[in-house]
């Protein structure tokens, strides 16, 4: 038996996006959930790792669930980077307006 | 009238059995508690089975960030629980309630240990509590003590609360205005650079038993109520001035010797204890109590230990109770007593929507349904 794990992610702009882990390999070993750079820098050691997973219907269904994890982490960082880089445009163009007196028309 | 504990036993059964899981810091523990049927009393008391734990440690200057000590607690758990079943050697079915910390505490630590705690619920059936963290300290406070009605001073990295109980809540007499004595604390041993390993509080701890020489630091006492937040700013920059590029030194006034790190640790703890000794001896006149109940963390500091026993000392019949680090310091057994307590007053959690965690839970938020007094 095979336990795959999904996702669906709806917002007002996006009407649905769907995640579901591709065939694999999979592992524990996200990318999106490893350990801080600052405590490693810091001279902090990772004894915290994920063990790795069983070959049973519920240790690959982990394993699975981390791919989708790192696909939905992914995805919702390029979302509010998306939306930080629409706010500092916008925050530009109020500046330009008012500070540099840019009739909106042009500015756009 | 007395409340009824065994409402809720199931059939054939004559005792209750619950594993608790807590994660709101740093500290990820699994206990399991047994209570026999009947009133909880000196000779009817909760027995521990199992109580394992494991901290998130920082290097020396760091503090411990959500994301990682969420991290930690979602990568252990699962070994926790399984320690905490196989150590208390039960089958995971006689089990009758798993109970987790709802709050307060840090969010995505919280969240990592209810996720672990609804899946259990799910795969093995059995019903979820949800508990507040500094009910779980009160608790089993009382129950290893035997304190029966105290004052409770509950200091630890995230409260500084004085507490006392009255119709079926614990209502809170005095508390921290701004940030709690374990993190003002914490916050000074990673400006001195001190090791996090068992624990900041500890090695300050360690460090103070040799100062000899008391800095004057700022004492904030608003009434009922203390701030730490102008202390700790107050003495970071008197460490940073010895021990940054300035290398200023101070002196004793009296002696001409030189401060050391050593004083400002024993500084910092003597002025922060003295303020809590002197709200803590309020709220026993208020309440007209002559027992007090130290528990959270910073309650297994001997030094706070000491000084509130020498105020304890001049009331009339005055006792102090306190518990070992096994108890004192945040655990999964005193999550797994107090939500047992809770299951057998008919408090679980009927829809896995109600186990949404909440950062700010305050203590007298929760009613007390176990105390009739």
């Amino acid at each position: 038996m095979r336990l795959v794990p999904t996702a669906e992610y709806n917002a007002p702009d996006i009407e649905s996006h769907k995640f579901e882990p591709s065939d694999g390999p999979h592992t524990t070993y996200g990318k999106t959930t490893q350990i801080s750079d600052i405590v490693i820098k810091a001279g902090g050691e990772d004894r915290d790792k994920p063990t790795d997973h069983n070959d049973t219907p519920l240790g690959n269904l982990r394993a699975e669930l981390t791919t989708l994890q790192d696909q939905i982490n992914i995805f919702l960082t390029d979302r509010m980077n998306l939306e930080k880089d629409n706010k500092n445009q916008e925050a530009d163009i109020e500046r330009r307006l008012l500070d540099e007196g840019v009739d909106e028309d042009e500015s756009e | 009238m007395v409340v009824d504990l065994d409402k809720y036993l199931k059939q054939d059964k004559d005792y209750y059995i619950a594993i608790g899981l807590e994660g709101s810091a740093n500290k990820l523990g699994v206990g399991i508690i047994k209570h026999s049927k009947g009133l909880l009393s000196n000779v009817n008391k909760a027995k521990v089975l199992s109580n394992v734990r494991d901290t998130y440690i920082t290097p020396p200057g760091e503090g411990f960030l959500p994301r990682d000590t969420a991290r930690h607690h979602r990568n252990w758990v699962v070994r926790i629980i399984k320690k905490a079943i196989k150590d208390a050697n039960i089958n995971k079915f006689d089990i009758d309630v798993i109970c987790f910390t709802q709050g307060p505490g840090m969010g995505a630590p919280l969240q990592s240990v209810v996720i672990a705690a609804r899946t259990i619920s799910q795969i093995w059936q059995i019903p979820l509590v949800g508990v507040n963290h500094c009910i779980g300290h009160i608790e089993m406070g009382r129950e290893i003590t035997g304190a029966l009605n105290p004052v409770v001073l509950y200091v630890s990295g995230g409260n500084t609360q004085v507490i006392a109980y009255s119709k079926n809540r614990y209502r809170i007499f005095g508390e921290t205005l701004d940030i709690a004595i374990g993190n003002c604390l914490d916050r000074f041993a990673r400006t001195l650079k001190i090791s996090n390993d068992p624990a900041p509080g500890y090695n300050i701890e360690q460090l103070a038993k040799k100062g000899k020489h008391l800095v004057n630091l700022p004492y904030t006492v608003k009434g009922m109520d203390m701030s730490m937040s102008g202390i700790l700013a107050y003495i970071d920059q008197l460490a940073k001035d010895m021990f940054g590029i300035q290398k200023k030194q101070l002196k004793d006034e009296e002696s001409g010797e030189f401060i050391t790190k050593e004083d400002l640790c024993f500084s910092l703890q003597e002025i922060l204890f003295s303020m809590l000794v002197e709200i803590t001896e309020r709220a026993l006149a208020h309440v007209n109590s002559n027992q007090v109940l130290i528990v959270g963390g910073v309650g297994s500091n001997e030094r706070l230990q000491e000084m509130m026993k020498l105020m304890i000392q001049d009331r009339k019949n005055g006792q102090i109770f306190a518990t070992d680090e096994r108890f004192c310091i945040d655990n999964g057994i005193m999550i797994a007593h107090a939500g047992l307590l809770q299951y057998r007053t008919g408090g679980i959690i009927k829809d896995l929507k109600d186990t949404v965690c909440t950062q700010r839970f305050r203590t007298d938020e929760v009613y007390i349904a176990w105390r009739d007094d």
